[in-house]
């Protein structure tokens, strides 16, 4: 709270400046010192952890903490993938997440397409109560989740009306269930689609395209920052889910990342060395993804806004 | 607008990566452990204890018996939603470790297998060597639940803190006054902070309740009327046992620190005791193996107070964790014989040495681990002292009631009688089965 | 929820076309509906259905270790909420949480939008910065700031820099939701900021040099164009972010496990608790119900309030 406090002056000031007088590629020292502090309290907690990923134990507790691991260890990745078992649950979460991104990449998109450009009887109707579904809490639906997932019909031991076995629990196309289309992908989707003007699609009727390669040769191609987003959007629903895995896995074999971590923790204590090196493993994938779509994702979500 | 060449392999790829995962994501759950091997969960998280079971003792019984075993496990915490909800779906495992306060709970349930029949046909020799322990896991005289080791509490200190404090290592305190008076002279304060606790119970969540039960026990009360249909806790003894607990943590006469936190769980290491922010701390027998191992160089710094008393010596112990044979597993036989392999002579102390914990064999007292680990002695000698939880089918949510109220009281919201009238008012309709 | 559009001046004026009855467009729209098909069915079986399911299971007595099927109990369930002290401090506890973390979360998020939408050398470095905490799991974020927290961690070598005594931040009834809030608003600031730079982003700059001809100040500038051009994003902000922090889960669960004395306890842990470590299904079910209600009345009135004003 102290930081906030102190950040806000040096804010305000540059909210006044903005206004109108930019001037690319100028240096602005006030600029770039309130960037510099704010980045700096921002990522130390990364640097934190960072540093003690790569602590030997007994380094870790100190009274005083070093910026710096003394003696560098490779020890800690070691223990957080043995014993933490985290490399199976990072293939987990892995496979969860593709599978995830690439029914989202479609559905949602084609949901969102048909929403914006192909509107059919109720589909205003319908878009709302999509929408409307972003509201509802995960608690809510936990537990009903929870019960249809068991019961979905033949699988894991299921009969045909979903009973007598264990259906996709602990499994990992359990873990998919809740995340296969998002509501908000197919919001995104469609308010992306439809600042995308109606006579490019014309055209191409004109020309005799279908529906379908209207959509996939003229629109899809323009919806690049689209599918950045909604890709990282459902990435990160998938790796960062916690509550979910939580409830419907119970073995090894189907444990997430979060569970990995999470087991590194018990009754209040962790062992802080492995625990350190498995989240910086945790977060590398999810650092690259966004790495590697920083700019169409940032744009995405901003600068989509101006040209929509 | 044609599609660039990239964008169509990525697309190609995208789409096979979905067969792929979809194939894997069926295929992950119909091996998951349903195989024809068995699964066995165990509480908890020693590492000596896993490493020994997980790479010595598990590949043992497989090549034995040529099967597979899956061995998971949970954390104490945890162990409890995750049965439930794997218990609910059905994915719960053949065999799950739990402590024996569960027992009653699963019982009426119906979720546990009745064993008297497989432990009637163990060689009379053997139940005879294991009857003490087998008791704690019985349920209105059925036995529902094999005890791997036993447990028990007492207080554990460092010598060389009570001698630079002027106390004599070699008259320890025997009754709890005493053990309160040397804490005050054993308690370093800063700016008034304790920051060296002279008396550290344990005050974590559930863990109190161990900590109240052992003070009542010591004080001539229990936890529950005969019958255990009613609460007893609230009694002139608990207020006394209360009043002790929070006396530690409250006001000038403060000896303890860290109220709530777990040191149970925390790596040995990092115990106050092998730090030193402790003299006196409460710690399982496990727990002061761990420390000396962790840190040989306060191996002999280490003593053990035999059961502190006031009207009677008493502290919380008994059986310990135990395996539950699932009532609906389609492996009963082979779970049955895992129970038999980590109840042999050989294995259960080989068990009990890895947990550091009280071998489940009376014979196993007088063995070779018992005889090389001397901080275990005084463990074994406590036994006729243990006091252990109640076995009532509501046990785990009154405890959490009567583990609610205690935090209040030593938080210093409520005073301890009105805690306690407060805990047994709430738990009292839990007791009577509504 | 349809901020977005507002924000993007150039989408409004592009509304769909109205459906007609020719040929070609009836065929148009069967294709829609094929396009649409997966998805709806999905969202209605997997987003829709358990709604109602819940609603059912929250008017019954339903304990799945007890191999019954859920006993229909009427609104039982919601009346014993009313009475009981754990669910109402637990919804205390989240409105606190809520009410603590907003304010931070939206307020220094703008601030940051604003630095972070000049044209300074490098600026997209700096906004992956900023922006970092946004994509790093919860739960590896929880652990981090456990340590933080813990005895000897960052903030009490702060402390013992400046001469102050160790705090457990955690174990103390005075300061563990505030500890809790810190990390969850240092969580948020890089999503929100995200937004309110696409918000800056779509307020015309003739607006800006209109205002400036005008002779409005920078201050000025501030308050009477950007904030208002700001608004459907602040709307949608503050909306999204009443939704996610009223469901606070994983932070709790490596923290505080809810303690102590329960200051931590969010609805949503009590409600895995109620459902998972007790077995009351329908319990658990109509406590989520009630905070469903919570939720969408606060966010309602928040899109209201802000959204109408002009």
């Amino acid at each position: 709270m102290k930081r906030a406090g102190m950040k806000r002056p040096g804010m305000k000031r540059a909210g006044m400046e903005q206004a109108g007088m930019k001037q690319p590629g100028t240096r602005k020292p006030g600029t770039l010192i309130a960037l510099g502090i704010a980045t700096i309290l921002v990522l130390m907690p990364f640097w934190w952890m960072a540093s003690m990923a790569f602590k030997p134990e007994a380094e870790v507790f100190t009274q005083e903490p070093r910026l710096l691991p003394a003696q560098p260890t490779l020890g800690n990745f070691a223990v957080a993938l043995d014993d933490g078992n985290l490399g199976r649950a990072m293939l987990n979460s892995t496979v969860v997440a593709l599978v995830v991104v690439v029914a989202n990449c479609v559905f949602a998109l084609l949901a969102g397409y048909a929403f914006a450009k192909l509107p059919f009887r109720g589909s205003g109707l319908i878009f709302m109560a999509i929408v409307s579904t972003t509201m509802v809490p995960v608690a809510v639906t936990l537990i009903p989740l929870f019960l249809i997932t068991k019961g979905i019909p033949l699988a894991g031991g299921n009969d045909l009306f979903g009973q007598g076995g264990a259906g996709l629990i602990d499994t990992l196309a359990g873990l998919t269930l809740p995340h296969l289309i998002g509501p908000l992908n197919v919001f995104l989707a469609r308010q992306f689609f439809l600042g995308l003007a109606d006579e490019l699609g014309e055209a191409g009727r004109v020309d005799g395209a279908s529906e379908l390669t209207v959509f996939w040769r003229i629109y899809l191609p323009l919806a690049k920052p689209l599918v950045a987003t909604v890709a990282v959007f459902a990435f990160t629903a998938v790796w960062d889910d916690f509550l979910w895995p939580l409830v419907v896995t119970s073995s090894a074999e189907t444990q997430t990342v979060q569970l990995a971590l999470s087991r590194f923790l018990t009754g209040g204590n962790v062992a802080y060395g492995p625990a350190m090196a498995g989240s910086v493993l945790v977060i590398l994938p999810i650092l690259a993804v966004f790495l590697f779509n920083q700019r169409s994702f940032i744009a995405g979500l901003s600068e989509g806004g101006v040209k929509g | 607008m044609p599609i660039p060449a990239t964008r169509r392999v990525t697309l190609a790829a995208a789409c096979a990566g979905v067969l792929l995962a979809a194939a894997c994501g069926t295929g992950g759950g119909a091996t998951s452990g349903k195989s024809g091997g068995l699964t066995v969960w165990f509480p908890g998280n020693s590492a000596p204890e896993i490493d020994l079971v997980t790479k010595t003792l598990v590949p043992e019984f497989e090549k034995a018996n040529n099967v597979k075993v899956e061995i998971t496990y949970v954390d104490w915490g945890q162990i409890s939603p995750k049965l439930n909800a794997a218990l609910a779906a059905g994915t719960a495992p053949d065999l799950f470790g739990h402590g024996p306060a569960a027992a009653a709970g699963f019982v009426r349930t119906g979720r546990i297998a009745k064993l008297d029949d497989r432990v009637a046909k163990l060689p009379a020799a053997d139940r005879e060597d294991l009857a003490a322990y087998l008791e704690g896991g019985k349920v209105g005289g059925g036995q529902y639940m094999i005890p791997l080791s036993g447990q028990g509490t007492l207080i554990a200190y460092r010598k060389d803190l009570l001698t630079a404090a002027g106390l004599d290592p070699a008259a320890p305190p025997k009754t709890w006054a005493e053990a309160y008076e040397a804490a005050r002279k054993l308690t370093v304060k800063e700016g008034g902070a304790v920051s060296r606790a002279g008396l550290l119970l344990q005050s974590a969540k559930t863990q109190r309740v161990q900590t109240f039960l052992t003070l009542l026990a010591s004080e001539g009360g229990s936890l529950l009327t005969a019958g255990g249909d009613k609460p007893a806790w609230n009694s002139p003894e608990g207020a006394r046992a209360l009043e002790y607990f929070t006396r530690l943590y409250q006001g000038e006469g403060a000896v303890a620190n860290q109220l709530g936190a777990d040191f149970a769980n925390q790596p040995a290491a990092q115990n106050p005791l092998a730090t030193g922010k402790a003299a006196m701390v409460m710690a399982t027998s496990g727990q002061v193996i761990q420390i000396a191992k962790a840190r040989p160089e306060l191996a002999d710094r280490l003593g053990v107070l035999p059961p502190l008393a006031t009207a009677t010596a008493k502290t919380f112990g008994g059986a310990g964790p135990g395996l539950f044979l699932n009532a609906d597993s389609k492996n009963q036989e082979l779970a049955w014989k895992f129970i038999e392999f980590m109840l042999s002579k050989q294995v259960s102390e080989r068990y009990a040495r890895a947990a550091g914990a009280l071998p489940v064999r009376a014979s196993a007292a007088s063995g070779a681990y018992a005889a090389e680990q001397p901080l275990l002695k005084p463990f074994i000698e406590a036994a006729p002292a243990y006091v252990a939880s109640p076995n009532v089918p509501a046990w785990v949510q009154v405890r959490d009631v009567l583990d609610k109220h205690i935090e209040q009281a030593l938080a210093g919201k409520a005073p301890a009688a009105q805690a306690l009238a407060a805990a047994a008012a709430e738990a009292t309709p839990l007791l009577a089965g509504k | 929820m349809s901020v977005i559009t507002l924000a993007r001046p150039a989408a409004a004026r592009v509304g769909p076309r109205r459906p007609g009855p020719s040929g070609p467009s009836r065929r148009r729209r069967l294709v829609g509906l094929a396009f649409a098909a997966p998805a709806i069915v999905y969202l209605a079986v997997f987003q829709l259905f358990p709604v109602l399911y819940g609603l059912y299971l929250s008017l019954t007595g339903y304990s799945p270790l007890d191999r019954g099927a859920p006993r229909f109990v009427g609104l039982d369930n919601y009346l014993a909420l009313a009475d009981s002290a754990a669910f109402l401090q637990s919804l205390k506890v989240t409105a606190q949480f809520v009410a603590e973390v907003l304010p931070f979360a939206v307020g220094i998020a703008l601030g940051l939008a604003l630095l972070a939408n000049r044209k300074v050398r490098g600026i997209g470095l700096w906004r992956a910065g900023l922006f970092l905490p946004r994509i790093v799991p919860l739960t590896a974020v929880s652990l981090i700031w456990l340590w933080l927290y813990s005895p000897d961690g960052w903030f009490n070598s702060l402390l013992a820099g400046v001469g102050l005594q160790p705090h457990d931040w955690l174990l103390d009834e005075d300061t563990a939701l505030h500890a809790v809030a810190v990390m969850r608003v240092w969580k948020a600031l890089g999503g929100n900021m995200v937004l309110f730079l696409a918000g800056l982003q779509a307020i015309p700059k003739t607006l800006y040099e209109a205002a400036a001809l005008d002779g409005a100040g920078a201050w000025a500038r501030f308050r009477h164009v950007t904030l208002p051009g700001l608004r459907p994003v602040m709307v949608y902000v503050i909306t999204v972010n009443i939704v996610y922090l009223a469901q606070s889960f994983a932070e709790i669960f490596i923290l505080t496990g809810g303690g102590p004395l329960g200051s931590t306890t969010t609805t949503n842990f009590l409600i895995y608790q109620e459902a998972f470590q007790n077995n009351q299904f329908g319990s658990a079910s109509a406590m989520a119900f009630v905070l469903f209600a919570l939720i969408f009345a606060f966010s309602y009135a928040s899109m209201r309030g802000i959204g109408r004003r002009s």
